[in-house]
């Protein structure tokens, strides 16, 4: 057991200059950025759906993306925000309206439209692209998320990923009603629902375990 | 000069009594003040000021920590983690907020994670008493062999000298030479009543099992 003076002489000798942090709404708008791109190169390789512009004047359309693109970036910033030490908690109740927005958008048109889906509604081979958007969008983007909120590891690990992985989530569904067809009811619910839900507990799951991997190395050395 | 600070140190104690939550105000808003500056320049590298808000917080965090705590080797432990906490993400002090909001929720978090793992290990894990530890004498351990008290019931029923030598050389499993000096029996009499003690208890326990 070291003693405590000794301790502070260590961590003094080893006082290296850091780079301060820039502020969270700063590091919220770079990963937005980066999202932007992830899509943007998306929509380049696979191309937009082709019903787009129609779609997008459908009211229930647009506010459901609306309200999925809203979530995405208040979360990101809300996840920043969290990760420090000396922010409110509070503010991971930020995304909520937006959230309550969309999942209830999509929860209405599962209502009015059940009818609406036949057994063509939903094709295999369009799954498995869905899914490939899914990886591709979610994986870059839970990766910089990861490295990003490495400072929060040690204080508020389960509040940070939540709302990161919310951010990758709703971004994620984004990426998906805008690049296919998935109007369908079940599919809707499926992949919205789906998506959100398989982020957050990949990242209850795993969560904590990827943290400690890209913490801060003094950190876990006494555990 | 030397009337001034006893004339002067009475009045300050007056004025200290009557306005002391706005006195610990001021006086804690400056330490902020002092620790922020401190924390910016050891962002910037520079050791004897890193060192020196460190040695300043150790008390502080001392005080903190005490009221989470009993135990004063647990004291000591939680401070410690919290400075290595605040070493390895003093990236994330911004200078232009204060300090002690920063320096007491990472510290809080600290407490609280050691008591969490404390209560964990308590409801997992159960300290050894001397209840615990196990002894030669057959005794103390009958109850874990599991046809023991039969055993036992069979070998009370032997005559007194095969009793004592199965009991010295088997159950207590000690040596010949131990034995003969224990019970005053010579090492040829304790083998043949051995034998004959194993013989009949052989008998006895097929007897009852063939049935």
């Amino acid at each position: 057991m070291i003693k405590t003076p000794d301790l502070i002489a260590s961590l003094a000798a080893n006082a290296t200059p850091v780079r301060r942090l820039r502020p969270p709404v700063m590091r919220a708008a770079c990963w937005l950025l980066l999202a932007a791109v992830v899509l943007t190169l998306l929509a380049v390789n696979q191309g937009v759906r082709p019903d787009l512009v129609q779609r997008l004047q459908e009211p229930a359309f647009a506010v459901s993306m609306t309200a999925a693109l809203l979530t995405g970036v208040l979360a990101a910033i809300a996840a920043f925000l969290v990760s420090l030490p000396d922010r409110s908690r509070l503010w991971a109740l930020l995304p909520v309206p937006a959230l309550m927005l969309w999942l209830s958008n999509v929860g209405y048109q599962c209502l009015t439209q059940w009818v609406a889906i036949g057994p063509e509604g939903m094709s295999f081979g369009e799954a498995a692209r869905c899914f490939a958007t899914l990886v591709l969008t979610g994986l870059p983007l839970s990766l910089a998320m990861l490295v990003m909120l490495r400072y929060a590891a040690p204080l508020r690990p389960t509040a940070a990923t939540f709302m990161g992985s919310l951010a990758v989530a709703a971004i994620t569904a984004t990426a998906l009603s805008l690049f296919h067809v998935i109007d369908a009811t079940v599919m809707i619910l499926m992949w919205n629902f789906g998506t959100a839900a398989l982020f957050v507990g990949l990242a209850g799951l795993f969560g904590r375990r990827m943290f400690r991997w890209v913490a801060p190395r003094t950190l876990y050395a006494r555990d | 000069m030397t009337h001034d600070p006893g004339s002067r140190g009475p009045s300050l104690r007056l004025v200290g009594k009557g306005e002391s939550g706005g006195a610990d105000q001021t006086a804690s808003a400056a330490r902020d003040i002092d620790w922020s500056i401190l924390m910016a320049r050891a962002q910037e590298g520079d050791r004897a000021a890193y060192r020196r808000l460190l040695q300043e917080i150790t008390p502080y965090l001392r005080s903190l920590a005490a009221r989470r705590h009993r135990d004063p080797g647990d004291v000591e432990d939680s401070v410690q983690d919290v400075l290595l906490t605040v070493h390895s993400i003093r990236q994330t002090y911004d200078p232009t907020r204060p300090f002690a909001p920063w320096l007491v929720a990472i510290a809080n978090r600290r407490f609280i994670d050691r008591l969490r793992r404390q209560g964990r290990t308590r409801n997992r894990e159960v300290p050894l008493t001397a209840e615990h530890e196990t002894f030669c004498e057959p005794a103390a351990n009958l109850e874990e062999r599991p046809d023991g008290r039969e055993l036992e019931g069979m070998v009370s029923h032997l005559p007194p000298a095969q009793q004592k030598a199965v009991r010295l050389l088997k159950l207590k499993e000690l040596s010949l030479k131990e034995a003969a000096a224990m019970s005053g029996m010579s090492i040829t009499s304790l083998k043949v009543n051995t034998h004959r003690a194993l013989k009949s208890l052989r008998k006895m326990l097929l007897d009852r099992s063939e049935p």
